[in-house]
């Protein structure tokens, strides 16, 4: 079946043609190796066809082209293969270029990667104002480069500052900062871009106009400074910027920055588009690219999944919210759901409970103005969407209602019956807690069916995680309910089983255990969270970590933990010592590992040794040893997690869980990819080592570990 | 012949609240007054319970007229969560725009046409703007038109002249009073009869020297009103919401901010009489400040209550408006009241709590006098007097001398504050009335549910 429909028409007495992308039985236009070698085909009929004007065009609703294939991307292994297939692209978007005829294109939708890079290698470009349409180059966000032709293409036509913010972050357009940037010529309507187009080629036919390389023309003598003479400067300002934003973990960016930069203003195509493909193909082999495109693929699946086995049963639609406690998560859970449009009720004992949420979420509305993310308007229809109260007026007209007050399960329980009652009796309540048993809590509920778990992470507004934790008693609507709801409100949800901790806080908590161990060892805190940051790629270290969940938190926590898995939870002694004194708790109080100024970290607080009774930190073990200690304790206890007591199904939940709920590096692909690429052998060994130098039985291998490492098997097969 | 039947078509008030009333220029004045109509509109479908889906009008009295929300009702109806089909009507009445919002909800119910509206008022008079004077604006039209450079200049140059002459104004002239070139004080101007050009201070002037009103009088009523405020506080915690301040939230206001704890006769009599300097009585004491606020109530028919299974707090029996000469504005209740106890079948005696709004402690006593008169009664062609307003069920809870008159949004006020004290009391009818700036009264009797 053909992928490409080629048609002919008449505007005024030219004949042109045109190329319709249509992709047989899939909503979205993909660039496979079969519709290039299709296109391919066409171009070679039309070059010599002598039609007036070719037009590219999708016949799929709000999509243009989607991009190339990733699966195939995924599968190249050798470098012979990157070559030969990169080759292939760059060349037929060369023949559009090359085409005797001008050439436009028409972008409805989503026009993302090679979709991009195609409308780059025609001479005009019109885009409808729909906001489906999007137009950009993501693919360093696959750890990757456009590699037909875009790293060459955009900064010829939109310039080098503008080319390097769309390829660098990867993020798409907007039609209105397309031409804003000069990315496409003209926008209009959907309704009339073909009539729109048809006057436009007319004229250009009638004026004889033909062939255009659009050039990018800086406006503004800084600009052109900047553009020309003083470009080094540009580049030096990108590179400054990735590896801030990187830590220079991620080589795509910079690898597109290098082609760019070699490029820039090169008039050898032959010999630009080599330079694009050398570095392509060093980048498609990573295994950073290769763990990007599986990170891709977990949140893609989530996308598809509706939290329960039963394709039957859906979720019901969530127009209300309640909240319950108007604390730090009960404001950013209103927040983010009243930013997706959700109507939200938050209750607390006292006025000034209620004023904090309020500002919570106005705060960061604010900021969203001040940057015009959102303009006045959008600002005020937001914050019309918090309301707040004392009592429980208007809680028979909400849908779910989250409960986030303090972790005491019998205060939980007695809230929760309270609240049941007035409910509607179809009405779902979820839990926020992030340790209680959800099964435990469902009896405080009269219809405990419609009792879960929904766990946000701290800061709400930042953390894509929400595990939906499944009670015994919980429905399988409520279960699809909850999770519709978390993606409704734009986050990732992962269904866990109810057991302490749930998955991210049984794994995290181990680790950060581990840290104050460390720390007792005679490490220094910026030692062991540099090396998690720099070296690592965590967003944080675990001191860092600690202070901003709380110390008092870990240690309550952990007490759980020690109760539940009493054979290999340890509690830090030094962590109980800075939990007694209520004024070193973290970020809350100012002051934990770290110091605090107005909510922001300062520095280490040097004097923190000395309470703790230990002397100056001489940083006795290897960063080897730091790192492989924190990191294989999660590993450990996810190898029970996942194959003794089914928290999850699969790893890709465990992975997708660390990633978005903990920052865990993406180029690592994931706790569990991490592991395998080290291997369950080499875990094991080392911890063996570790807790018999360290005489430290929490660090046994786990008997799931110990079987993976025994039959050398990975997690991922 | 005051028992009425139930009737599946009677107009009943299911609930209604309000935010709390802020003296203009105090607490309140950043807040738009489509904010303070949304706080209030949300806490009433939050008490209710309300399916919004229902409703079929939202109606709200606003006299100021925001130029960023012209037709305020709209866009305090979709701020609250109304769906976008639902219509809303701002109506403006003056002084009784939000009592309009009533009966015309009354209206559109009764007659069969709608089932259930939102009927209310806003009002945020910190924020009535200064407009500039046609002296100016007409050179800022010829500098928008100014097709050649010199032109231009011309008009930019006759613009800072016009400046150096409002500075001088400004400097030079009375506050109030009006020349070439000085900003035009809407609020000033709507406070101004626009047929006789009189300020509303002045026409009180006018009552309480015909019914020899004397200051004393006056101002042991505006310090009586204090203390009945004072003393209800509990009970108009009822009827509020809080209001969260924006930006900060630091503050929220949970209760008016007009009556005066502290407020003595001494303080009273020594302020100036603000309208006529030498022979007047009427102070900013024995008035009501312009103030911010605004309320919402939610009005059915019977037989849509009962399905809903909402039990009504009152029933609308009947209401007037009627006009008089705008010099005498302040009498406007006198002539409205005895067509809304008509029209109910009910007479004064039946009437056992009264709402008045105090425009001027001159104005109420004026009335008071006036309906406890046969002449008065003759003169507007009954054959003898309305019948008695007795002061021990007149403004029990205080009223707008304490705590305030938001214009657009008083009417509402005055009805949810009725109702509710019926229900304490079991009060079987009351009456709520307002006078009107321009010469109207405004009267509206409702019967307790229990």
């Amino acid at each position: 079946m053909s992928a490409i429909l080629v048609s002919n028409q008449k505007i005024g007495a030219s004949e042109i043609t045109v190329l319709t992308f249509d992709l047989p039985g899939e909503k979205v236009n993909k660039l496979s190796t079969p519709v290039m070698t299709e296109l391919k085909d066409h171009l070679e009929k039309i070059k010599t066809s002598g039609t007036a004007f070719v037009i590219f065009k999708s016949a799929k609703p709000k999509i243009f082209i989607a991009g190339a294939d990733i699966e195939e991307i995924q599968k190249l292994t050798t470098k012979e293969q990157v070559e030969t297939a990169v080759k292939q692209g760059q060349d037929i978007f060369n023949m559009i270029e090359d085409l005797p005829m001008p050439t436009m294109a028409l972008i409805n939708g989503a026009c993302a990667g090679g979709g991009c890079e195609l409308i780059l290698s025609c001479d005009y470009r019109i885009a409808t104002e729909d906001s489906s349409t999007r137009i950009g180059l993501p693919e360093t966000q696959l750890g990757i480069l456009p590699g037909f032709g875009g790293s060459i293409r955009l900064p010829r036509v939109v310039g080098l500052q503008a080319s390097l913010d769309v390829i660098l972050a990867g993020k798409l357009l907007n039609a209105k900062k397309a031409q804003k940037i000069g990315l496409v010529d003209y926008v209009v309507h959907s309704n009339l871009i073909e009539s729109f187009a048809a006057s436009q080629i007319e004229k250009m036919i009638k004026d004889g106009s033909k062939k255009r390389r659009k050039k990018f023309q800086p406006k503004g003598l800084v600009n052109k400074l900047l553009e020309g003479i003083f470009k080094g400067v540009v580049f030096s300002k990108a590179k400054e910027g990735v590896m801030k934003a990187t830590k220079g973990h991620y080589p795509a960016p910079l690898a597109a920055l290098e082609v760019v930069k070699k490029t820039y203003g090169m008039s050898d195509r032959t010999k630009a588009l080599e330079i694009e493909r050398e570095h392509f193909k060093v980048l498609a082999l990573t295994d950073v690219s290769k763990n990007l495109i599986h990170v891709f693929y977990l949140t893609e699946m989530v996308k598809k999944q509706s939290g329960v086995a039963n394709a039957l049963v859906k979720g019901k639609p969530v127009k209300h919210l309640g909240v319950l406690g108007a604390g730090t998560m009960g404001g950013g859970i209103a927040y983010v759901a009243a930013d997706k449009g959700i109507d939200v009720r938050v209750k607390d004992i006292s006025y000034e409970a209620n004023a904090k949420a309020l500002k919570h979420a106005r705060d960061l509305w604010a900021k969203l103005a001040k940057k015009k993310v959102i303009d006045n308007y959008q600002f005020t229809q937001k914050m019309s969407l918090v309301s707040t109260t004392v009592d429980f007026s208007g809680f028979k007209n909400i849908d779910v209602t989250v409960e986030a007050i303090v972790e005491m399960m019998d205060v939980k329980q007695k809230v929760i019956a309270q609240t049941a009652a007035e409910m509607r009796n179809d009405a779902i309540i979820v839990t926020n807690t992030s340790s209680l048993s959800v099964t435990e809590m469902s009896k405080g509920h009269p219809r405990p069916e419609f009792f879960a778990g929904m766990h946000f992470f701290s800061p709400v507004h930042k953390m894509p995680l929400v595990e939906v934790i499944r009670g015994s008693a919980s429905s399988d609507e409520t279960i699809a309910t909850v999770f519709e709801l978390a993606k409704k409100m734009g986050k990732m949800p992962v269904v866990v089983k109810d057991g302490p901790g749930f998955l991210v806080n049984r794994l995290l908590l181990p680790y950060m255990a581990e840290a104050a161990f460390l720390l007792a060892e005679g490490m220094s805190v910026e030692t062991v969270d540099k090396a998690f940051v720099y070296k690592f790629g965590m967003p944080m270290g675990p001191f860092e970590l600690m202070d901003s969940v709380g110390i008092d938190v870990c240690v309550k926590v952990l007490n759980i933990f020690k109760k539940a898995f009493s054979d290999r939870v340890e509690m830090p002694p030094l962590m109980e010592k800075l939990e007694k004194n209520k004024t070193r708790l973290g970020q809350k109080t100012n002051l934990g590992f770290y110091k605090y100024e107005n909510g922001r970290k300062t520095e280490v607080d040097q004097s923190i040794y000395a309470e703790l009774g230990l002397s100056s930190p001489t940083n006795p073990l290897s960063e080897e040893e730091c790192r492989e200690r924190c990191v294989f304790a999660m590993v450990n206890e996810a190898a029970l997690a996942l194959d003794q007591d089914k928290i999850v199904e699969t790893p890709n939940e465990v992975d997708l869980a660390m990633i978005m709920g903990t920052g865990f590096p993406p180029f690592r692909g994931g706790l569990l990819k991490y592991a395998d690429s080290v291997g369950a052998d080499y875990i094991v060994q080392r911890l063996e080592k570790y807790s018999t130098e360290r005489k430290a039985n929490r660090l046994k291998p786990t008997s799931k570990m110990k079987e993976r490492a025994q039959a050398k098997a990975k997690f991922y097969n | 012949m005051s028992t009425q039947q139930k009737l599946p078509t009677d107009v009943v008030i299911v609930e209604g609240v309000r935010t709390p009333f802020a003296k203009s220029g105090t607490k309140l004045k950043t807040v738009h007054a489509a904010q303070l109509g949304q706080a209030a509109l949300k806490e009433l479908i939050a008490r209710t319970n309300l399916n919004v889906d229902l409703v079929d009008e939202v109606i709200i009295g606003n006299t100021g007229s925001p130029s960023d929300a012209v037709n305020i009702a709209r866009v305090v109806a979709l701020n609250s969560g109304i769906p976008q089909k639902t219509s809303a009507v701002t109506v403006h009445r003056n002084c009784a725009s939000a009592l309009e919002s009533i009966t015309s909800g009354y209206e559109r119910i009764k007659s069969g046409t709608m089932e259930m509206v939102i009927a209310g008022g806003t009002e945020n008079m910190s924020q009535m703007p200064l407009l500039m004077p046609p002296a100016i604006t007409s050179i800022i039209e010829r500098l928008g038109s100014a097709k050649t450079g010199g032109a231009k200049i011309s008009a930019l140059w006759d613009w800072f002249k016009a400046d150096l002459s409002q500075i001088k104004e400004m400097a030079t002239t009375a506050p109030l009073q009006k020349t070439k070139y000085k900003p035009i004080i809407t609020l000033a101007e709507g406070l101004t009869d626009p047929f006789v050009g009189m300020n509303m201070g002045m026409t009180a002037e006018v009552i309480a020297k015909e019914f020899n009103i004397s200051r004393r009088e006056q101002d042991e009523y505006a310090l009586k009103s204090h203390q009945k405020a004072i003393a209800a506080k509990a009970k108009l915690a009822e009827e509020l919401t809080p209001f969260y301040l924006p930006p900060n939230y630091t503050e929220t206001i949970t209760e008016d901010s007009g009556p005066r704890e502290g407020q003595t006769i001494e303080a009273l009599t020594k302020l100036k009489p603000f309208f006529d300097k030498n022979t007047g009585s009427i102070t900013a004491g024995n008035s009501c400040p312009i103030t911010d606020g605004a309320a919402m109530v939610l009005l059915m028919s019977r037989a849509k209550a009962d399905a809903l299974g909402y039990k009504p707090i009152a029933r609308i029996r009947g209401y007037a408006f009627a006009g008089l000469e705008p010099e005498r504005m302040g009498m406007g209740p006198a002539y409205s009241t005895p067509i809304a106890l008509k029209r109910a079948g009910i007479t004064m005696k039946d009437v056992g709590l009264v709402e008045l709004n105090e425009a001027f402690a001159a104005q109420v006593m004026a009335n008071q006098k006036a309906f406890d008169s046969d002449a008065f009664g003759q003169k507007i062609g009954l054959p003898g007097k309305i019948g008695e307003l007795r002061t021990d069920i007149l403004n029990v809870n205080g009223g707008a001398i304490a705590l305030g008159h938001p214009v657009g949004a008083t009417g509402t006020r005055l009805v949810l504050t009725l109702m509710k004290e019926m229900r304490r009391r079991n009060i079987e009818f009351g009456l709520a009335t307002l006078c009107i700036g321009g010469g109207q009264g405004g009267s509206i009797i409702i019967e307790n549910e229990g």
